[in-house]
């Protein structure tokens, strides 16, 4: 298990909102389990003006974030901008940046490596 | 996005920085004219400056003696200021229940003749609340039309005729549609912006399926305001001021242009949600801004309450303290903030090149 870390347990996310804050290296994350019961862990904040994740609505298997609608699957990708013109394309090129996790005997572990170090969120508050 | 030093740019207001500068030039709004009660000497915060109200002969504002560690919105007793008389002073006037104050150098510009100031006093009513962050990221919301088909959605509508001094709960214009559902059916806006010499013009137009077209005017009045409607009857006119680079009060003015403005109803709908003597709102970050998963799945997109201050609130909070513009990813829904942005460049520019 080298580079991975503890970031919680799988109990921590036995709720009807199966989302939970994480800070890994300095960096806020947040993780979530989409419909199909896999994990997302993913910068905290919405990579368009930064709104918080955290508050996001978990629904059609990911994450919205209630500024502007974007909708996030849970590698990150971002699938779905219902604020930008009809057919428009550029959500595909906006992603959020996903760390690995993976979920053994109740635990969940996340990798310190380049994913992590790509993500904006700084931790900025106490 | 933009690189780290232009956010810093645009962001920083103190004395001396090229956006404080712009800021500086117009009058801004200091205190509530309900604060003037709290006694001869009223302490304001404003744009990183430490400042005290004096009342006497004539009204100005001062420099106080701040300790560096004291809160953002530090509000000592009157008996407990000390005025710096090293410190400048600043002119001030009283308008549209509020005290307006200019910190910039020379003489203040004339004020300006916006509907809010050319109304009659019966017809006004101002009111403040705290956000803790950069004040340009509470403005950015503002000029965003589109993001009140979201974050304002409610998943259900209430009865307009019970939305007296509340915005977006009237009907829209002329028709029997609740706001709430044509923000709801319609969010995908088509945004025009018209540069003018107040500031920008935004024009949101929903086309509808019946061939009719809501439009929806935001006024972005230069450098740090906007004017909206809230209903049928009432206008918002409202500053984002900085208290300081992380924290900024919003200014509101009502105006009616029908019937005088129900003062009491209005304090209290406010007060209720507000706690003095700082105006910070009782929802905030430290109790998650009352979050309840529960509403956001049945009842409203955020799931905090039916306030829509609040919902811009937890918006413009949730960005950090400044917002990291260097992550950002602008649409086309966010034409006007791009616009915006260009007019502060030019004049901190021309601020600079002394033009």
């Amino acid at each position: 298990m080298e580079n991975w870390v503890r970031i919680a347990a799988s109990a921590d996310l036995d709720r009807p909102r199966p989302l939970i804050p994480v800070t890994l290296a300095g960096k806020r994350l947040v993780l979530f389990r989409d419909e199909t019961g896999a994990l997302g862990l993913i910068g905290r904040n919405c990579p368009h003006r930064g709104a918080d994740l955290c508050y996001g609505r978990l629904e059609n298997n990911g994450l919205r974030c209630p500024f502007h609608g974007w909708h996030f699957d849970r590698t990150g990708q971002c699938v779905e901008q219902p604020a930008e013109p009809e057919g428009s394309k550029m959500h595909e090129q906006i992603r959020v940046p996903m760390i690995p996790v993976r979920e053994t005997n109740g635990e969940i572990y996340a990798q310190i490596g380049a994913a992590l170090a790509q993500t904006g969120s700084e931790e900025a508050r106490p | 996005m933009i690189s780290a030093s232009l956010n810093d740019r645009m962001t920083r207001i103190g004395p001396g920085t090229p956006a404080g500068a712009v800021l500086r030039q117009y009058w801004q709004p200091a205190a509530l004219i309900d604060e003037l009660d709290h006694g001869p000497l009223v302490p304001v915060n404003l744009m990183g400056e430490r400042l005290v109200l004096v009342q006497g002969d004539t009204l100005h504002l001062a420099t106080r003696v701040a300790s560096a560690d004291e809160a953002p919105t530090h509000y000592p007793a009157s008996e407990d200021i000390q005025i710096d008389p090293t410190g400048p002073t600043y002119p001030v006037d009283l308008r549209a229940g509020a005290v307006w104050a200019y910190l910039g150098a020379g003489n203040p510009p004339p004020f300006p003749m916006f509907d809010c100031f050319r109304a009659p006093e019966s017809h006004v009513f101002a009111f403040k609340g705290l956000w803790e962050c950069n004040w340009l990221q509470a403005l950015e919301i503002g000029i965003d039309p589109a993001h009140a088909s979201f974050l304002h959605r409610f998943l259900e509508d209430e009865d307009p005729s019970d939305s007296y001094g509340k915005q977006f709960r009237d009907k829209a214009g002329s028709t029997e549609i609740p706001m709430t559902k044509l923000l709801r059916d319609y969010p995908r806006p088509d945004i025009r912006v018209d540069e003018t010499d107040y500031g920008l013009k935004i024009t949101a137009l929903r086309h509808m399926d019946d061939g009719r077209t809501h439009v929806r005017v935001t006024n972005q009045i230069f450098p740090d305001a906007i004017c909206i409607p809230m209903s049928r009857e009432m206008t918002i006119t409202q500053w984002h001021v900085p208290v300081d680079d992380t924290t900024c009060y919003w200014f509101t003015v009502f105006t009616s242009f029908d019937k005088p403005v129900n003062k009491p109803l209005m304090r209290e709908q406010r007060l209720k949600e507000h706690r003095l003597p700082d105006y910070a709102p009782k929802k905030n970050r430290a109790n998650d801004y009352h979050y309840d998963p529960d509403e956001q799945a049945r009842l409203t997109y955020t799931g905090m309450g039916l306030d829509i201050n609040v919902h811009d609130q937890w918006a413009v909070e949730g960005m950090g303290p400044v917002q990291d513009r260097t992550q950002e990813h602008l649409g086309r829904s966010d034409v006007a903030i791009i616009r915006y942005r260009r007019m502060l460049r030019r004049a901190m520019d021309a601020l600079e090149t002394g033009g």
